[in-house]
């Protein structure tokens, strides 16, 4: 046994996050961390990793073990080499000068490990999220940890690279280290998972072995039964209410059409980078395009005008919540109200009664786990937070929404929710453009599916098609 | 993007170039002679400025004039380009005389003759001093408080580690066991009014007995009988230091007692007939006196040229 | 942070407990009150509140740039430009006075437009566009005086009188303000526009709102809240000197801070800029009475302005 908790107890202002929780790690092991945002997976890392200190119970290390943790918000510094952020603090040196050559090296070996190939030199802030992902844990792995606590590395990452990672994991495994997984994808839990801990309000309510079926675990993690994992319920199309037509931005995409009907969800594939965000933003008049245009219910919409977008009959949840969705320093009210701040308020002056009466509708309405419209956005669980960016949309009532990644780092719970309000939009004949890398997701929520390469639009499957069909099309190559 | 960097800047070339002839008077000479001012934000040096104009005008040299807006650093900068530029002699109003010799030190290598005015210069070669003696100054300004009243009194000060404020401060203590006051209050207000006006009213609130008030400047004077209101000039004498023209309308009226002239105009005038001396090879006089004059309500008329 | 929230009834407790600065200030006055026996006395007091106006009032101005994620530099120089202006077109030009006041208030808001245009258009950093504002309004005031101060028409000096002994006019055109930015903040589309902006201006610009032109409306009204503070200041010296309010900027942005506002952005409230202008009053009002020395004046002014800010990121932080 590497690293063994007992009766953990672990209280925040009285209230408890953790409450009696039995945890270890086994050399060569991957014990996967199983909970609904809220649940306590943090807490426990944080009490394993000795940031808390527990009310009651003990932490237990065998001598000399050592524990990394690769968070899901990175720690690599940006503007640094690949290099110089694996030996961060700690540079081979000579003679006091930084070896430039022997960390060159040192990184060069270490990226082998986890098989990326990208130039030490390259600065972080030119990498993919999924790049940057496995220089941390390049990192890690130098310093030698024996017990390597994995915070939702998957949400960020797409099937190809997921692939990669639990094959590293797989051979970390190999190698003797013990691995504490946490995920939201109960399809990679059933490929890697040696042991699975469910955690629920803060007790663990079960340690499952290899092999346990989805639904069991859903069970457990939810403390419900849930019928489906994609609840779509199809309507006949209508009218044409969203029409992409030849958008081209040098270097960016090109030639891009599509459209989506009035109660109908489109899902848009694709590997990351391959223009899927960056053709919706231009759509939705954040960026610039060079050529082509947007239609919506048949009006054109103007370049690079947000607000005209917003005007048309647009919304965009946007991929990035906390940088690009929420205003972290607001109320959950003011966040749900932003949209219709300007079309709500008269003469300048914003109609507080009807914002806050709206509001607090729609937070009951998509049942957000809040204190109350005064509750610090920032205090919500990223499933709830979710639901606060697509509910201050579902305000404004546009005609179309597009949904860029809405349930990344989302629980299933939370998910099912959200797949429920994409239901009730479509039932009201509007129409949801869904962006994901989520393949099971996207397949299972979809009606139809147009898939993205190389920022061009390489094929449209329809509803019920495999995961492999879309593969192909997504790794299809163009003529230059 | 590059061109239009250059263009840009070509224009703000031109711009400053059409700024700063502005700034040059005098003209048809041979002769120039570069002026350093500490600041023109106080009318007592745009004074000044205007006595060496008038002098430069009469003496048919041509002068510059830079503005160093109390900042020794680019005062050193300014006076160091008139060497280069081929100034015949340079007038510098010290920001600070302690801090003034890396200027004194680049004219004396480029040769050219370096008048102090106003303040001196600590270290360094100066062929003439043009000041008038601001401990002198604060003496006076002692014995013609202790004139007018007897009593408490407060002392406004000005920056504190400022020379002018030192110097005034140190002449008025010395020129307090003349007359039957005695200081009950010295707080800074920065030579500034509107600081002035409130530090005045806080010095009331704690003493308000007082009979007399002594400012480093004007300005600061200007805003004690704000803060004082009817009482200036009747139960509160104010005196103050530099004789402004708001200064003098104060007197007028009866709400100053008296202020320390210093004719800044003779000074800037003074100053420029010994760099024009010096530039020319003639005999210069090493220190130049100019009369702190008391200025009251009898003889404030002569003042107001 | 709840301080994002407008309408909310709380008790004196919850506010002491939520205002880190009013409690602050409490401190001061109960500790000044015994070492000072002259503070406590009404004319004191309102004293005080004629002292806070001017900063009071450029940090109202100030507050709703920081809210919105920015920084305004020039109000100081802004402030000395407007009333020069003002006073000049009087006593110089010959404008009737209240067309002089209104020349002047729209000096304040034209400088403050081109700030804006500078932040929300050109791109530029709002310390550089603001820090080089700082430097051109106190350029153009030195030009437009010749150095001098300038007399101020009578309109304009009203504002620094009193109204009857106990109503000095000062005090009550900084509670207006307070009151007009409390308004703004809580009840208009740009005020609130201000907090998403200051908080997260992507997440704005995304929720449709037109973050540039809002942008403009901030530098606006900041620049036209220095307008009015300079033409308080000029008002109480019947004068309007060209080195008026000099390194005012800085108290303003220690006030609004002292308040409880994030430089980061959207955070802060008017009634937390109140009392940090109030704080600073306070304690120069008292530093005068209590005879400290000059030499230490500045320096426990820093260290209050350092401790009332520390205190208030500790109790955030423990909560």
């Amino acid at each position: 046994m590497l690293l063994s908790a007992r009766n953990i107890t672990k209280s925040f202002t009285g209230v408890k996050a953790l409450d009696g929780v039995d945890f270890d790690v086994r050399p060569g092991e991957v014990h996967v961390l199983l909970g609904e945002n809220g649940a306590g997976k943090s807490t426990l890392v944080k009490v394993l990793a000795g940031v808390h200190s527990p009310d009651r119970g003990t932490v237990e290390r065998s001598a000399g073990t050592r524990l990394a943790v690769i968070h899901q918000e990175l720690t690599l510094v940006p503007r640094l080499s690949v290099a110089e952020n694996l030996y961060l603090g700690r540079p081979p040196r000579r003679f006091g000068i930084v070896d430039k050559a022997r960390m060159r090296q040192g990184a060069k070996r270490l990226l082998d490990r986890v098989g990326l190939s990208v130039d030490p030199d390259t600065a972080v802030e030119d990498l993919g999220i999924a790049q940057q992902q496995m220089v941390e844990i390049a990192r890690a792995l130098d310093l030698d940890a024996q017990v390597l606590v994995l915070d939702e590395p998957t949400a960020v990452l797409t099937g190809t690279e997921t692939d990669r990672l639990l094959d590293i994991m797989a051979d970390l495994r190999g190698q003797g280290v013990g691995l504490v997984f946490i995920t939201h994808h109960l399809d990679e839990i059933r490929r890697i998972a040696d042991r699975v801990t469910v955690l629920r309000d803060g007790r663990s309510v079960g340690v499952l072995p290899r092999g346990a079926s989805v639904r069991r675990m859903i069970e457990l993690m939810v403390g419900r039964t849930i019928s489906e994992q994609y609840p779509r319920r199809r309507q006949d199309p209508g009218e044409v209410l969203l029409k992409v037509d030849g958008l081209t931005r040098d270097g960016a995409f090109h030639d891009v059409s599509f459209h989506v009907r009035a109660g109908e969800v489109v899902g848009v594939a694709g590997l990351v980078g391959a223009g899927r965000t960056e053709v919706v933003r231009a759509a939705f008049g954040v960026d610039r395009y060079d050529s082509g245009r947007v239609e919506v219910a048949g009006e054109p919409v103007p370049r690079h005008d947000v607000r005209a977008a917003v005007r048309a009959g647009l919304g965009l949840v946007p991929e990035d919540r906390k940088g690009q969705g929420l205003v972290l320093t607001s109320t959950v009210g003011d966040n749900l109200g932003l949209v219709t701040l300007r079309s709500t308020a008269r003469a300048g002056l914003v109609d507080r009664r009807g914002q806050r009466e709206r509001a607090r509708g729609m937070a009951e309405a998509l049942r957000v786990k809040t204190s109350g419209l005064d509750q610090p956005v920032r205090e919500l669980s990223g499933g709830n937070q979710q639901k606060v960016v697509i509910g201050k949309w579902l305000l404004a009532d546009p005609k179309v929404l597009v949904l860029d990644e809405p349930t990344r780092g989302v629980d299933v719970g939370a998910k099912v929710e959200i797949y429920e309000l994409v239901n009730r939009m479509t039932a009201a004949g509007r129409a949801v453009l869904l962006v994901s890398s989520d393949l099971p997701e996207v397949i299972g929520m979809s009606d139809r599916i147009v898939v993205m390469a190389h920022g061009r639009v390489a094929g449209e499957l329809p509803a019920g098609t495999t995961q492999d069909k879309v593969m192909a099309l997504a790794v299809q190559e163009f003529p230059a | 993007m590059e061109f239009r960097g250059v263009a840009a800047l070509s224009a703000l070339t031109l711009a400053l170039t059409a700024c700063g002839s502005g700034t040059s008077s005098g003209g048809g000479g041979d002769l120039t002679i570069g002026l350093a001012i500490s600041t023109l934000d106080n009318p007592y040096f745009v004074a000044l400025k205007a006595g060496a104009e008038k002098a430069a005008a009469e003496l048919g040299v041509e002068l510059t004039v830079v503005d160093a807006q109390n900042d020794a650093t680019n005062q050193v900068n300014q006076v160091q380009t008139f060497t280069t530029q081929g100034v015949k002699a340079i007038v510098i109003n010290p920001v600070d005389s302690k801090q003034a010799a890396p200027a004194a030190k680049a004219a004396e290598n480029a040769a050219v003759p370096l008048v102090a005015v106003d303040r001196s210069v600590d270290e360094g070669k100066v062929v003439s001093e043009v000041a008038s003696d601001n401990v002198q100054g604060g003496t006076l300004a002692a014995i013609e408080l202790g004139r007018a009243v007897s009593g408490q009194v407060v002392h406004l000060q000005g920056i504190p580690g400022a020379s002018a404020s030192r110097d005034r401060g140190r002449g008025f203590e010395q020129g307090l066991n003349s007359g039957g006051i005695e200081v009950v209050a010295g707080q800074p207000a920065d030579f500034n009014r509107a600081k002035g006006l409130d530090v005045m009213t806080n010095l009331l609130q704690a003493n308000p007995g007082v009979k007399g008030v002594f400012a480093d400047n004007d300005e600061m004077a200007l805003g004690a009988i704000k803060a004082l209101g009817d009482r200036a000039g009747k139960d509160v004498q104010v005196v103050g230091f530099d004789g402004t023209p708001d200064g003098l309308t104060a007197i007028e009226n009866g709400t100053m007692a008296a202020t320390i002239a210093q004719q800044p105009e003779v000074l800037g005038r003074k100053a420029v007939e010994q760099a024009v001396k010096a530039a020319r090879g003639e005999t210069v006089q090493e220190v130049v006196d100019v009369e702190v004059k008391v200025v009251t309500k009898k003889n404030v008329a002569e003042f107001r040229k | 942070m709840s301080s994002t929230v407008g309408s909310r009834r709380v008790s004196v407790r919850e506010a002491l407990a939520d205002n880190g600065a009013l409690a602050g200030l409490l401190v001061l006055v109960v500790a000044l009150s015994v070492s000072a026996p002259t503070f406590l006395s009404t004319q004191n007091l309102l004293n005080v509140g004629v002292q806070a106006a001017v900063v009071a009032v450029l940090a109202f101005g100030s507050t709703f740039v920081i809210v919105s994620g920015g920084i305004d530099l020039s109000v100081g120089s802004v402030a000395a430009l407007s009333a020069m202006v003002g006073a000049w077109s009087s006593a110089e030009a010959g404008l009737p006075g209240p067309v002089a006041l209104l020349l002047g208030l729209l000096t304040g808001v034209v400088a403050g437009l081109v700030n804006g245009a500078l932040v929300s258009y050109g791109r530029l950093p709002a310390f550089i566009a603001t820090l080089a504002m700082l430097s051109v309004a106190r350029g153009l005031t030195l030009v437009v005086s010749q150095g001098s101060p300038t007399t101020t028409p009578d309109v304009v000096s009203f504002l620094g009188s009193d109204l009857t002994p106990y109503l000095p006019v000062p005090l009550l055109v900084m509670l207006v303000f307070f009151g007009i930015t409390g308004f703004v903040l809580s009840r208009t589309y740009s005020g609130r526009a201000m907090y998403a902006i200051g908080g997260n201006e992507e997440a704005a610009r995304l929720s449709g709102i037109d973050t540039r032109r809002q942008k403009l409306v901030v530098y606006a009204l900041s620049g036209l809240f220095a307008a009015v503070a300079g033409m308080l200041l000029a008002g109480r010296l019947s004068s309007a000197g060209p080195q008026a309010a000099v390194g005012y900027e800085l108290d303003a942005i220690a006030a609004v801070v002292i308040g409880g506002a994030s430089l980061s952005g959207g955070v802060g409230r008017a009634t937390g800029t109140l009392v940090g202008a109030l704080v600073l009053a306070v304690l120069r009002n008292g530093l005068n009475q209590m005879q400290v020395s000059p030499f230490w004046q500045q320096v426990v002014i820093g260290a209050v302005i350092a401790l009332a800010v520390l205190l208030d990121t500790l109790r955030r932080r423990t909560r």
